[in-house]
């Protein structure tokens, strides 16, 4: 499995970049991946209330919050979640959040 | 500017949506948008449509293998240059038309067509796919592009096609047939409402990897994906997992759509299904979804031969038996299921009996039936 160096350390990802052992996800880890995903410069809280939100979620329930949810619960809509996540809600947010790569007709 | 790898969201253009249609129109089309008075088809693969002014537009529709290079994209485009001012369409079943404004042109465009071969000798636009015949068969990734194949989708379209080859080029048949393929049951496409549909199937239940699955899947994710409940949440030697029930599974896949750990395909359990009667059309009968005649083909790469073989039985003794406008699906639903399988010579197996959920109203209710 390819590695992905982030701030010193080594991670193991897929080909796509996603984390492949969830339990060394740490917030390091979002900052030093930020930039890879088109975000400029340290994250900031809004980001970081999605990323927290996302974990939280995902320890709770062991799935990734759906898109109505995430935006209900976070008071971002969707358009907002974009202009912090270029990459969107999945590939962007759920990647630095450090949850598995999302499956199905995507 | 080119892109900014560093910078990707500068000179960013998004949101535009396709070009608009009418950008692309033959001018003759154009002109008569929306005043077309009526059409004919004067030999198989030409269309001639007439309009309230009098202008005519001829159509000669000929077979694409959907998947195609940029090469023989440029191909298409010289021959739309030479022929049609450079205007071309594709067809919903991914067959290519070239249309010209005047008769005159017709022949030029027809001949320069036909002449045209790949080096193995494959006709490269072959005419066609018009009136009650065969036309192109609408089909999916296979093994070229998609993880959840149980068979291949270009190379079974092929060797059907090959097989079949006469009667696209022929307008004999009582209607309409389409064929379709998908090559899994996620059913991209439309093999649920063909006239004779080719089907990717498994026939083991997945393998679960214990050792990667929490990392890769969201479980909840993959217990709900099962139709029949077969799978459940487990600890296996510490780790998260899934357990299945292979009793309850009937290996559709669709945990490993969401479920990367839990892949299913297997060289000898993988295969064809296929399925009759479906129409997509309200002409006179309703629309049907197709149904499955046979259960299971094993794949034979690089031919089908078998399969094949099933495709052409169940076409020509429909083709030989069945009234005038009746699609297969009518055929069948006329002269009973039965008498189907009797004429078909397939034979009709256990599996065949729906016993998913609201089966029952499959079932016969009555006492009409023949002996
Ligand atoms: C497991 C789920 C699915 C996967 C992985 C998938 C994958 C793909 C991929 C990779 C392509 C692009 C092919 C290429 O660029 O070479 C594609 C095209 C397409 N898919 Fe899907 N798909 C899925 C489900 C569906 C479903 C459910 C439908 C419709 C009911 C569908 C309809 C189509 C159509 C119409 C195309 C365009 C085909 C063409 O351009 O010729 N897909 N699909
Ligand atoms: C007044 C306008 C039109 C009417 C009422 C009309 C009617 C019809 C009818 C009844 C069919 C036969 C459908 C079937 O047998 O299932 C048909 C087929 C077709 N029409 Fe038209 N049409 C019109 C205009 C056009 C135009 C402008 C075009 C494109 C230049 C066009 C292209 C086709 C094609 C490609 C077929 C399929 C022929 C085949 O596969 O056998 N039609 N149309
Ligand atoms: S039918 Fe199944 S295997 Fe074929 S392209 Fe669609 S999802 Fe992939
Ligand atoms: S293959 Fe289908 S039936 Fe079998 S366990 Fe997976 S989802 Fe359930």
């Amino acid at each position: 499995m390819p590695q992905l160096e982030v701030e010193g350390k080594a991670y193991e990802v897929d080909e796509d970049g996603f984390l492949q052992e969830l339990d060394k996800w740490s917030r390091d880890f979002a900052q030093g991946y930020a930039a890879i995903e088109g975000i400029e410069g340290v994250l900031t809280e809004e980001h970081w209330k999605l990323i927290d939100y996302i974990r939280n979620y995902y320890t709770q329930f062991g799935i990734a919050p759906m898109i109505r949810k995430m935006c209900k619960d976070t008071g971002l809509s969707l358009k907002q979640i974009y202009e912090l996540f270029p990459s969107g809600p999945a590939k962007g947010a759920c990647k630095l959040a450090g949850l598995s790569k999302p499956t199905g007709c995507v | 500017m080119g892109y900014d790898a560093s910078n990707p969201m500068k000179d960013r253009i998004t949101d535009v949506g396709p070009r608009d249609y009418k950008e692309f129109l033959p001018p003759v089309i154009k002109r008569n948008f929306g005043k077309w008075l009526y059409h004919e088809i004067l030999e198989p693969g030409v269309l001639v449509h007439v309009s309230a002014a009098g202008e005519k537009v001829y159509t000669v529709r000929v077979g694409g293998a959907r998947l195609m290079s940029i090469t023989h994209i440029r191909e298409i485009c010289d021959i739309a240059d030479k022929h049609c001012d450079g205007y071309v369409r594709w067809t919903t079943r991914n067959n290519i038309e070239f249309m010209v404004d005047d008769e005159a042109k017709l022949k030029p465009l027809m001949e320069d067509l036909e002449k045209r071969k790949f080096a193995g000798g494959s006709l490269k636009f072959p005419r066609g796919g018009t009136g009650a015949g065969l036309t192109n068969i609408v089909h999916t990734q296979g093994w070229l592009h998609c993880h959840t194949a149980a068979t291949d989708a270009s190379g079974v379209v092929k060797a059907v096609m090959d097989e079949l080859y006469d009667d696209f080029g022929r307008m004999r048949f009582p209607a309409h047939v389409r064929i379709s393929l998908a090559c899994c049951l996620n059913m991209c496409g439309a093999v649920h409402c063909s006239d004779i549909a080719i089907l990717g199937v498994h026939r083991k239940p997945p393998m679960v990897d214990n050792e990667y699955l929490a990392n890769m899947c969201e479980i909840p994710l993959a217990v709900a994906a099962c139709p029949t409940g077969a799978i459940k949440p487990a600890t296996v030697e510490g780790k998260k997992s899934v357990a299945v029930n292979d009793e309850k599974c009937m290996y559709c896949g669709n945990c490993f759509t969401m479920c990367p750990s839990m892949p299913l395909a297997d060289e000898e359990g993988s295969g064809v299904a296929i399925l009759v009667g479906g129409k997509l059309s309200n002409r006179i009968s309703v629309p049907m979804f197709s149904k499955v005649v046979v259960p299971f083909l094993p794949n034979e790469p690089p031919r089908w031969p078998q399969t094949v073989e099933a495709i052409k039985k169940i076409l020509y003794t429909y083709v030989e038996d069945a009234k005038k406008y009746e699609r297969l699906g009518d055929w069948a639903a006329r002269i009973g299921w039965e008498r189907f399988f009797e004429k078909t010579g397939l034979p009709f197996t256990e599996h065949l009996i729906d016993d998913y959920r609201f089966a029952y109203t499959t079932w016969r209710t009555s006492t009409q039936f023949k002996f």
